[in-house]
């Protein structure tokens, strides 16, 4: 079962290529525009990257996981999720697992070419990589999440963002404080410690919520 | 659970404050074929959509077996195979792995079932279309698709909203026989539609629906 599942997203994702490439060049896209706005100035930018890094990570987050559920509600595969005896759960679960690795997994191989493109520290950059790796997963479940409550809705472009972006508001405050922290010359561990367990907290218990979400937006 | 009673009673349905669908009553048991016959709008849809149990109702039950198909005791929903008017099927990817795709949402298929869906196509003669994407078919073609989890299934209770719909009459008559088979194995259909297809099928009832 798991490895049909497995190999129908793959072969999804294989199929439209652009589903790949195009977060990644959004995510080139933004973070070049930072440097044309704000001017060549090293001092500044030194200091805003890691944060330029994470708010472009953020918004393709949001342009990833904000239709979803949309194209499956449209063909009814939702109905046949909500009818089956089998648990959805691991369905869903799976189905977050990719989207990660395909919208978000790119972006942190690519860090370490951003780190040398805008002469972070080696310290740094490591730092960020780690809050990615760790942060975007939650920022993709919780996206996912936005999709499936709104689903039911006819318009619901901008009202995805609206609600779920002070949800990742807590990954924001201890991702930056880490990369504070690391600039600094201060230990960082209990940043990442707190992240990891909003991960195992947020992760797990998704695919529950996911199912619970969809219940309501198809009733309507 | 080989002995099936389902009862509606007094069911009703509102949606956003519209009255869709009052006082329902249904009483149907194993062999029995159902038809829902009525205008537009009447509230077909929604109808089966609350006997699939993902529509809530606004007062009445369903009943199988004397257990509220909502309660956890109920083995409704392993009993149950709904065929929505949208068809299920995902455009990009082909008729074979479609059918692959959603036998895994069906746990009485079971596993290692190429040959099951090898039969399923060929049964609404579609296995020469088998690596097409969705995409590229015919409205009609993407209905057979989606039927032939009929074929495959194993569940006792089919709830079909417009089955017929961009069918030609070549198939219908495989689709005919399709539920008399299902009938003989103590089976319960429940379909709605606007073409009365019920005249070669035995045990049949019909719930006519009105506007309201």
């Amino acid at each position: 079962m798991i490895n049909i599942l497995i190999k129908k997203e793959l072969s999804l994702y294989f199929r439209n290529l652009n589903n790949i490439f195009l977060p990644l060049i959004f995510f080139f896209l933004i973070i070049s525009i930072f440097p044309l706005v704000l001017g060549p100035e090293k001092t500044l930018f030194n200091k805003i990257i890691p944060g330029v890094i994470w708010i472009t990570a953020i918004l393709t987050t949001l342009l990833t996981s904000n239709n979803f559920f949309k194209e499956d509600f449209n063909a009814g595969i939702i109905e046949t999720y909500l009818t089956s005896d089998v648990s959805i759960e691991i369905v869903l679960f799976i189905r977050i697992i990719v989207c990660w690795i395909f919208t978000c997994l790119p972006i942190v191989i690519f860090i370490p070419i951003v780190s040398i493109l805008f002469d972070i520290t080696f310290q740094s950059s490591i730092v960020i990589l780690l809050t990615l790796v760790i942060g975007t997963p939650i920022l993709i479940s919780i996206g996912i999440f936005g999709s499936a409550l709104t689903l039911g809705l006819a318009k619901n472009n901008i009202l995805t963002p609206v609600i779920i972006i002070p949800f990742y508001i807590p990954v924001l405050i201890f991702s930056a404080s880490a990369i504070q922290s690391v600039s600094a010359g201060l230990p960082y561990d209990m940043q990442i410690y707190i992240l990891a367990s909003l991960l195992t907290l947020v992760l797990p218990t998704m695919p529950y919520l996911l199912k619970y979400t969809l219940e309501i937006s198809i009733n309507n | 659970m080989n002995k099936i009673e389902i009862s509606v009673n007094s069911a009703t349905c509102y949606k956003n404050n519209n009255l869709i669908f009052e006082d329902i009553n249904i009483e149907l048991k194993n062999g029995d074929f159902m038809l829902i016959i009525g205008p537009n709008g009447c509230g077909k849809t929604t109808l089966i959509k609350s006997l699939c149990g993902i529509q809530k109702l606004e007062f009445g039950n369903i009943l199988i077996n004397n257990l509220d198909i909502h309660s956890k005791n109920s083995e409704y929903i392993e009993n149950i195979i709904y065929l929505g008017h949208k068809n299920s099927l995902n455009n990009d990817l082909s008729v074979q792995e479609n059918l692959e795709y959603l036998s895994v949402f069906d746990s009485s298929v079971g596993s290692n079932n190429f040959d099951k869906i090898k039969n399923a196509m060929d049964y609404f003669n579609i296995y020469k279309y088998k690596d097409y994407m969705i995409s590229d078919l015919s409205e009609g073609n993407r209905k057979r698709t989606s039927l032939a989890r009929l074929v495959l299934s194993k569940k006792k209770i089919w709830l079909l909203d417009e089955p017929l719909s961009f069918l030609d009459n070549n198939i219908l008559d495989s689709f005919v026989s399709l539920i008399k088979r299902h009938q003989a194995n103590d089976g319960i259909v429940i379909a709605s539609t606007h073409y009365d297809f019920s005249k070669s099928i035995s045990n049949v009832k019909y719930l006519k629906m009105e506007t309201k």
